[in-house]
């Protein structure tokens, strides 16, 4: 990010942006930078929260006055993290052994995707170009041994995380956004699929499936959670 | 609330500090109008693009365009990592591309006016491959009449 502060500044453009990770920012150096606390993916700290996020932007863009950096101003608000539902378990049971399939999963989760559209007016699902049913095919698919493009596959996975998140807000008593990230890599097939997936792209000869399997199908903080039984 | 790498969950940390980051010997620094003058464009990182766009690859160095009046229902993202939140941007899109909120800031005359496009790059990017595409992404910004950028990371 801060990459592109020092290219534009150097065309003419003046830039100032909000830094997520101050050590990367401290190397990098770029003109102006408001440092926020907020979760890696909240660049702006809160959704649905119109008058915070205008506050940070506010914020970020009045640095632009200054001419004395690379600065790095710190933002004063935080975020605490959102308050969980102690015993919180998911309303609707959809643990793999109660579950046949992969495919019968995705179709049951149809439901409570097509509400969370509903309420949301929108959703973040169509990279693949591929409906839901066809996406989890593909991961059946390479499970069984048949490697796809990992660029397809990676399309697929992403709307099928999308689809699943999504669908997950909109149960009647939908907890918090961790206990739902937690549920997803926790309860789903799909999640377990992806596991079983992980050492098949790692051990691919292609290096595009390597990249899939190392670095984009699991977050680190799941691999490690899931590691030591937590 | 996230402060420093050393307060963050081991991994997580670990992770951030692989990631290589480019020094520069010096940073240039532009003087301008006031923020009540300014035409301003957003540009993130966050992978985003309108649904049909290219999604992003690995190692991909370009941009996508997104036009200031793209509806959040068009927006979706296809960045590599899978080491961030997507929840927030699934909720609303402002949380990671401001646009509804720099619209407003200009319609209290705190901004000048805003670009009538919007950028976004994936920030896994290799900085050499983003360069040339960033120094042409200046002279389309100088087109739309734009003087200052809000880099937003994800």
């Amino acid at each position: 990010m801060g990459a592109l502060g020092h290219f534009l500044e150097r065309e003419g453009i003046a830039t100032t942006g909000i830094s997520l990770v101050r050590e990367h920012t401290e190397t990098v150096r770029p003109p102006r930078a408001l440092w926020v606390t907020f979760e890696l993916g909240r660049p702006l700290g809160l959704p649905d929260d119109p008058p915070f996020q205008r506050r940070v932007v506010k914020a970020a863009l009045d640095l632009l006055g200054r001419t004395d950096g690379p600065l790095i101003a710190d933002y004063p608000e935080h975020v605490m993290e959102e308050a969980d539902f102690t015993g919180w378990a998911c309303p609707t049971s959809f643990a793999p052994m109660q579950i046949d399939s992969l495919a019968a999963e995705i179709d049951r989760l149809a439901t409570w995707h097509d509400r969370a559209v509903a309420a949301r007016g929108r959703k973040t699902v169509g990279v693949s170009g591929l409906d839901m049913p066809s996406a989890g095919a593909l991961v059946d698919g390479a499970l069984a041994g048949d490697l796809p493009p990992a660029q397809v596959l990676k399309e697929a996975i992403d709307d099928l995380k999308a689809y699943y998140l999504e669908a997950a807000a909109a149960f009647p008593d939908a907890g918090s956004a961790r206990m739902r990230k937690e549920w997803f890599w926790s309860e789903t097939r799909l999640s377990a699929a992806l596991l079983a997936l992980q050492p098949k792209l790692a051990a691919s000869s292609d290096p595009q499936h390597k990249i899939l399997g190392n670095l984009t199908l699991i977050p680190a903080t799941e691999r490690y959670r899931l590691a030591n039984g937590r | 609330m996230v402060k420093r790498l050393d307060d963050m969950p081991e991994v997580e940390a670990n992770h951030l500090r692989r990631i290589e980051c480019p020094i520069y010997e010096d940073t240039p620094l532009l003087d301008g109008s006031p923020l009540a003058e300014r035409r301003v464009a957003i540009i993130s990182t966050a992978g985003l693009h309108r649904r049909g766009d290219r999604p992003f690859r690995p190692g991909d160095g370009s941009y996508r365009v997104i036009p200031a009046e793209t509806p959040a229902r068009e927006l979706v993202m296809s960045h590599i990592s899978g080491n961030f939140d997507r929840t927030g941007f699934q909720r609303d899109s402002n949380v990671v591309l401001p646009i509804d909120r720099l619209r407003e800031l200009v319609a209290d005359g705190v901004v000048g006016s805003m670009a009538s496009v919007h950028y976004s790059f994936m920030g896994a990017f290799p900085p050499d491959a983003a360069k040339p595409h960033a120094q042409h992404l200046a002279g389309l910004l100088k087109a739309d009449k734009v003087d200052a950028a809000l880099l937003v990371p994800v």
